[in-house]
């Protein structure tokens, strides 16, 4: 929980004669006085235009940067001197944190806060207003200890608070993608997710792509891709290409990682070496993944190197060197190059599309495509 | 002055502020508010610029502006004088307002899941513009004009007829040169990520956001990972310039170092770092810094110099679309020949001295020649190189168990190398070690060792480089018949080091002052123990990424 470290919580008003102050913080002195001054027209002048809105401030606080984090609030009504009631709940952190997951918390104490407020009075009323000092304390130290904290203010209310960890976009899945677990399946649960994941969970081997999945699931096309996607986005699975014995591939210079990384080659020997064997040793494993190079196909590998593969499942050996980025697949493109002005314009044949691609929308076989394209003259092949 | 950044690196909107005795004042935002929404702030201004927005019947709009009307945002990013010369960041909602206040205020507004050094590097434009202004307004109160200026058009506007709906910025824009220069800034940033404007058309402020210029495969590559593969660079590398020499030399400033132009004069994509050094009569620091300068800006890319063995691969980020842009300027730049069918040759490694036909004359070698430094330019090839690593078959005794002793070379010596000083060169470019090196053979170990002969001193050299070796591995090496030549095994000793899969063929052959064949004959005669794998420069690779 080291990321969204929370390290004051404070509690400002516009007080109706005072003007504006800062009522509460722990731990205590953490905001100066003059501090304060600097930034008080940001986090409570301008409360009437900015009421609602997640606000976060860089300041300079004694030669650290510090962001403040706040959520103003105005609630109007005639009961309240100055017919307004103003104040902001907010926190401070590091200016390097990454603050994303704790607006959203401010954002939801703002609206407990003015709940509580337009229920039972809870902040215009001195004496339930003090109550506010041990709940930021206790604010304070579970969001920091756990990222969590459920509190019961009173009969009716209780805070549930949640620090969520923001995650990157996950890329589009293809229906020729092949989805495979990043750990262990039996570490699972299945419970925990949606039924369309249950019931495609059993398809997913690291070897069967979207489609095939699709078919033996009996699940439609776009719930298996959009369930994959979900479990992308939470880095349970990652997705590979289609594996064939015709495939190529060649090593990236993470290759070398083998040799530098203690962990990455015990966890690569124990992945790839076959079942019941005794484990593959480093020196033959790195030749084949260095065997691996343009024009090698996978079987080529396997005559070439009988002996070193010997130990080894070469399935898992190229699926885990997908996965860990050792290897990359070379994919064939075919391009249509022709001076005849006649003819129809390439739809897939345009160097955009590849032949897992291809064969997955056509139903083609990689063979049959191979001999339709070798016959034409028009068309030639990158690979990349 | 604010940027405001819609999408992850081009901004929203800019926005110049001021605070002064007179209060707060939103001089200038660009692009201008639109129709509806100036219509509502002029409604706003009739009652009291301090009403609440009814949050009801604002409309959702992803870009965040027009929910804020001028007056509201120029108290917001109003600020006192003791927050002035600091970096400046709120963020309300999802829109972030970054920006540098001086005695001028100039906030930029980014959109909130920017990446910091996006949120940086838009600081940094702020605080060029701040201080050019602040020179300006020093020299001739250049400041206090345009605002006026800019002031005085917006009264004027808002003194016509409440229904017109034309922004006051419109009109500010023809007739004020620095709300021209805004506009540009923020017109530059959103597309080729380079600014260069000319405040008061005398100080110039150049800027790019390397986020947008260095890209790999949609994403932008980091600053940090630009900064770290600039310091790798080696002087056996070579400077590939991305325009033509004179298309790059017009673009330079007027008072731009006679060591720019020298350079960019001299440059080849066959010369490496250090002879440019000698060619251009500068010292390889300076090239150094001016070679990182040109990659920073996108104008130039390191490559390994072009020679005959060089060998080139499709890269994997290529565009090999047939209706690709790149596809139509090949075939206006080389015509009767089309980009696939050139690229589909790359499909499989191949050297230079392969693609090129000897057959053919001279002058159509030129012109293939020139392709390959096309292609290159637009990252469309990679180069792969060999290199090597130390792998002993495992002893019989304890086969399959991951002892320490079966750690290869680099797990157990760290790193640092036992034998040579031309380690040593392994450090920054920038470092004082690679400054004296001005020709190979002076930074080679061979100096030391006595030539030919199974001397005392040669042997004790070679016992020692193999001593950072288990005594398994000793054992299978002494055991390679080609270890029973001396001379071969002390060769293979003091390259030992370079055998841990990071040093390729090419920089070992600087390092050492050795040739092609000669390494290769080595790596064969110990194959036993050797592995040898081909892949591009990871140092490199970064600059062979494609653009955009």
């Amino acid at each position: 929980m080291g990321m969204s470290r929370i390290e004051c919580i404070f509690f400002s008003e516009f007080h109706p004669t005072l003007g504006p102050k800062i009522t509460y913080q722990v731990p205590e002195e953490y905001i100066s006085r003059e501090l304060f001054d600097t930034v008080q027209n940001k986090l409570i002048t301008v409360y009437v235009h900015l009421d609602n809105y997640i606000i976060s401030l860089l300041m300079d606080q004694t030669a650290m940067e510090k962001k403040l984090i706040g959520c103003p609030v105005c609630i109007e009504h005639k009961k309240y001197s100055r017919n307004a009631l103003l104040f902001n709940l907010g926190l401070v952190c590091d200016a390097r944190t990454k603050t994303c997951a704790l607006e959203l918390i401010v954002k939801k104490l703002s609206g407990y806060l003015t709940t509580l407020e337009l229920e039972s009075g809870f902040i215009s009323n001195e004496e339930s207003k003090q109550k506010l000092l041990p709940i930021m304390s206790t604010l304070l130290e579970e969001l920091n200890a756990t990222g969590a904290c459920t509190l019961p203010i009173d009969e009716s209310n209780t805070i549930n608070l949640k620090l969520i960890e923001q995650r990157r976009d996950p890329l589009i899945v293809q229906e020729y993608d092949v989805p495979v677990f990043t750990q262990c399946k039996d570490h699972f649960i299945k419970s925990q997710w949606d039924l369309t994941t249950q019931q495609i969970l059993a398809y997913i081997d690291g070897f069967r792509h979207i489609q095939k999945i699709s078919a033996e699931a009996d699940v439609e096309l776009n719930l298996v891709r959009i369930a994959v996607q979900n479990l992308l986005y939470y880095g349970v699975v990652t997705l590979v290409s289609i594996f064939q014995y015709s495939n190529v591939y060649c090593t990236t210079p993470k290759v070398q990682s083998l040799i530098d990384d203690r962990s990455i080659q015990a966890e690569c020997l124990s992945y790839v070496t076959k079942q019941g064997q005794k484990r593959a040793c480093l020196r033959d494993v790195f030749q084949l993944y260095c065997g691996l190079t343009p024009g090698t196909t996978v079987r080529d590998l396997c005559s070439r190197y009988s002996q070193q593969v010997q130990r080894v499942d070469e399935r898992r050996l190229i699926q885990y060197g997908l996965m860990k980025a050792l290897i990359r697949r070379l994919q064939k493109y075919p391009v249509k190059v022709t001076r005849d002005e006649r003819s129809r314009p390439p739809r897939l044949y345009t160097g955009c599309h590849s032949y897992d691609e291809i064969c997955c929308k056509t139903g083609m076989s990689y063979k049959e495509l191979d001999e339709r394209l070798e016959n034409d003259p028009n068309i030639i092949v990158c690979w990349k | 002055i604010f940027f405001k950044c819609g999408e992850k690196t081009s901004p929203i909107s800019v926005i110049l502020v001021t605070s002064g005795s007179r209060g707060n004042k939103l001089l200038f935002r660009y692009p201008f508010q639109r129709v509806a929404d100036c219509t509502s702030s002029l409604t706003t201004k009739q009652r009291s610029p301090y009403a609440l927005n009814t949050t009801g019947d604002v409309l959702e709009d992803p870009d965040g502006d027009s929910r804020f009307s001028d007056i509201i945002l120029a108290t917001i990013l109003a600020t006192k004088s003791d927050m002035c010369g600091k970096k400046f960041e709120l963020k309300i909602d999802n829109v972030r307002f970054v920006g540098h206040p001086t005695l001028l205020q100039h906030p930029h507004t980014i959109q909130a899941n920017a990446d910091p050094s996006v949120i940086s590097c838009m600081h940094n434009l702020s605080r060029r513009i701040a201080i050019a202004l602040q020179h300006e307004e020093r020299r001739c109160q250049y400041l206090t004009r345009e605002a006026k200026l800019m002031l005085a058009m917006q009264d004027e506007v808002t003194n016509m007829t409440e229904s017109d709906p034309q922004s006051p910025f419109r009109q500010i824009l023809p007739k004020c040169k620095l709300a021209r220069d805004l506009k540009e800034a923020y017109d530059s940033l959103c597309t080729t990520g380079v600014v260069r404007l000319h405040i008061n058309n005398w100080l110039e402020v150049s800027f790019c956001l390397p986020h947008k210029i260095h890209r790999v495969g949609g994403n932008h590559v980091p600053p940090e990972a630009l900064e770290r593969s600039l310091k790798a660079i080696r002087p056996y590398h070579a400077l590939l310039l991305l325009d033509s020499e004179k298309a790059l030399l017009a673009q330079l400033p007027l008072d731009c170092s006679p060591a720019l132009v020298r350079l960019i004069k001299t440059c080849s994509a066959v010369k490496n770092l250090q002879q440019l050094a000698q060619d251009a009569d500068l010292n390889l620091l300076q090239i150094f810094q001016i070679a990182a300068h040109l990659v920073y800006w996108g104008k130039a890319i390191i490559v390994y110099p072009l020679c005959e063995n060089n060998v080139y691969m499709l890269s994997p980020h290529a565009n090999i679309s047939l209706y690709s842009p790149l596809a139509e300027g090949f075939g206006q730049q080389f015509p009767s020949h089309d980009l696939p069918s050139m690229l589909a040759k790359f499909s499989l490694p191949l050297s230079l001295s392969e693609f090129r036909n000897p057959l053919d004359a001279s002058v159509q070698e030129a012109q293939l020649i020139q392709m390959v430094v096309w292609m290159l330019q637009r990252r469309l090839l990679i180069q792969l190189h060999t290199y090597v690593c130390l792998l002993v078959p495992p002893s019989e005794e304890e086969p399959g168990l991951l002892r320490d002793e079966e750690l290869p070379l680099v797990a157990r010596v760290g790193g640092r190398s036992l034998s040579t000083p031309s380690a040593l060169s392994f450090g920054s470019p920038t470092s004082s070690d690679d400054m004296t090196l001005t020709s190979p053979s002076m930074d080679n170990s061979s100096a030391e060792l006595l030539p030919g002969g199974d001397s005392p001193l040669n042997r004790r050299m070679t016992e020692t480089l193999l001593a950072s070796l288990t005594e398994h591995e000793r054992q299978v090496i002494l055991n390679i018949p080609a270890a029973q030549s001396p001379e071969d095994l002390r060769m293979f000793a003091r390259l030992l080091h370079y055998f841990r899969g990071h040093h390729h063929l090419e920089e070992i052959m600087y390092n050492e002052n050795m040739r092609r064949s000669q390494l290769k004959t080595l790596f064969d005669k110990f194959r036993s123990v050797l592995v040898v794998t081909n892949h591009e420069d990871p140092v490199i690779s970064l600059f062979q990424s494609p653009l955009g």
